[in-house]
């Protein structure tokens, strides 16, 4: 079997005395889309910022491409990483065209960051029709599609989100999932950490779930769907 | 009327000498949320190297000038690197940036009572200060003028790399949200550096024309401080705002001092910030603190 894209093994977080993340392993294979689910507090955040280099790694690894990814955040994006935080984070008194060329700061080639721009207006016309507008003026769900334009203007290889349905209503999510899977189609992997497990099992090829800092089950998300500690812990009842 | 129009152009000139000051402050302030009180030191080593070069140099003050612009940009990148980093990195309690801000300019001003002597001393008449009629509307001195042009020009250049340049971008995000520019693969530190070291090149040429009006000595940099109310009034961590609360500071005490009493200056210029603390804290153009997480 292919080296995966993504292998954190035995990752360790700690915030003080608190430890987040006890010796987490998991990988994240080229092509695919990964979801992590969990309960808030979990360490969801914590095992994306940990990637990231937003948040220090205690111990562990954490292996890109075959090779450690860099300890600076910065760095980390220069290696084809790219993260959509938590809550949107967008740069309210920035346009909208501005807060994408922000996400293409690391890049050099003008033309093909013109070309990837038109690709992210493709993807999200709505952006395109607001380019000029303060990003701070764009509701939720369009907020939410500058924040996913933005990490996608690096061209990253690895995209990852955190939790991209909070906060959104449901026909919001459903339209963002539907261009994740997109997105994900051109060529994009994907990792994503959701509380809404249903739809991230729905969306993802597989999945990890995260209980107080230690991945306590895995497998492939259909299998997850059915699973009765997963459904009995994070998808409520099913309807009939 | 003549008295008036001559006040005006003073008030305007002197007005944009802190401004050139006090977007330093504001730059800083942007991303950082302290008011780096070291800036005045900045300006100090400015002028310090503008006069050493031109009395050992020769009376160049394109030489002289860039070297006082490169130094003291340089000196505000160290100053960053050795005072603040460290406790940046360590905690977010932007305090201990101000208390070692006030540090720093305790320790530069020092340097140069060491070095340099506290003795005042008058630049080489690099600059010209001889009257111009205006129009015969008016006299004022050419250095008024001259000041008014330099530091209008730096303003530009200013705006226009905060506006147009990639750099000037990330600034602007990064005085939004720090910590998620870290993301977008800015390089913080980078940045960092970058903003100090404009705010130290224009903190110089503040210092040159001040070593010019006031004469130069280690403790010029306590003027920073009616910049530094500039700032405050103009709504720190907004540059029009440093710019627009400079020239309505310049133009108070010049007026004041024009037509009261050259010693209630002072007392007009601290007025202004007393009464915009109660008025609006924010100032004219400050964001609210509360966009600030």
């Amino acid at each position: 079997m292919a080296e995966p894209l993504l292998s954190v093994q035995n990752l360790s977080v700690t915030y003080g005395v608190i430890r987040a993340l006890h010796g987490v392993s998991m990988e994240v294979r080229e092509g695919e889309i990964v979801c992590v689910i969990g309960a808030n507090g979990a360490g969801k955040s914590t095992l994306l910022n940990a990637v990231m280099g937003v948040v220090r790694r205690e111990s562990g690894e954490v292996i890109f491409d075959g090779k450690p990814l860099p300890r600076r955040s910065y760095q980390v994006v220069a290696q084809g990483v790219s993260l959509v935080p938590e809550g949107r984070r967008i740069f309210s008194p920035l346009t909208v065209h501005e807060n994408l060329m922000i996400g293409a700061f690391p890049r050099k080639d003008m033309r093909q960051i013109e070309e990837d721009l038109e690709w992210v207006y493709g993807l999200f016309p709505r952006l395109q029709e607001r380019k000029d507008q303060y990003a701070g003026t764009l509701s939720g769900g369009e907020q939410q599609m500058l924040a996913i334009g933005r990490a996608l203007m690096s061209r990253p290889r690895l995209l990852l989100l955190d939790e991209p349905s909070l906060g959104l209503a449901p026909i919001l999510i459903r339209d963002i999932f539907k261009e994740l899977k997109r997105i994900n189609g051109e060529g994009v992997t994907i990792l994503l950490v959701e509380q809404n497990a249903r739809q991230a099992l729905m969306l993802s090829n597989r999945g990890y779930v995260l209980q107080t800092g230690r991945i306590v089950l895995q497998g492939r998300s259909q299998d997850l769907l059915v699973n009765p500690d997963v459904t009995a812990a994070y998808l409520g009842k099913l309807k009939k | 009327m003549g008295t008036l129009a001559q006040q005006l152009i003073n008030g305007i000139s002197l007005g944009s000498v802190y401004a050139l000051i006090a977007v330093g402050y504001s730059l800083v302030y942007s991303i950082l949320l302290f008011s780096n009180f070291a800036h005045g030191g900045f300006l100090v080593i400015g002028g310090y190297i503008c006069y050493y070069t031109l009395t050992v140099l020769g009376n160049n003050i394109w030489v002289a000038g860039g070297l006082s612009l490169l130094g003291a940009g340089i000196a505000a990148v160290l100053t960053e690197r050795i005072a603040y980093k460290p406790i940046r990195e360590r905690t977010n309690i932007t305090l201990y940036l101000l208390i070692a801000s006030l540090g720093m300019s305790i320790v530069i001003e020092n340097i140069f009572v060491i070095v340099a002597g506290g003795r005042f001393r008058a630049l080489p008449p690099v600059i010209p200060t001889n009257p111009v009629h205006l129009f015969g509307l008016t006299t004022t001195s050419a250095f008024d003028l001259l000041s008014l042009v330099v530091a209008f020009v730096f303003l530009t250049g200013l705006q226009l790399f905060i506006v147009k340049s990639k750099w000037g971008l990330a600034i602007r995000a990064a005085a939004f949200d720090l910590k998620t520019a870290g993301l977008m693969g800015i390089n913080v530190n980078l940045l960092i550096s970058i903003v100090f070291f404009v705010a130290g090149m224009l903190a110089a040429v503040g210092g040159i024309f001040l070593s010019v009006r006031y004469t130069l000595y280690p403790q010029l940099g306590g003027i920073t401080i009616k910049a530094f109310v500039a700032a405050v009034v103009g709504g720190l961590g907004s540059l029009p705002g440093a710019v627009v609360g400079s020239l309505i500071l310049g133009l108070a005490e010049m007026l004041t001092a024009g037509f009261i009493s050259s010693q209630l200056r002072d007392l007009v210029v601290f007025s202004l910030l007393v009464i915009t603390l109660l008025v609006k804290p924010t100032g004219l153009f400050g964001k609210k603190p509360t966009e600030k997480v």
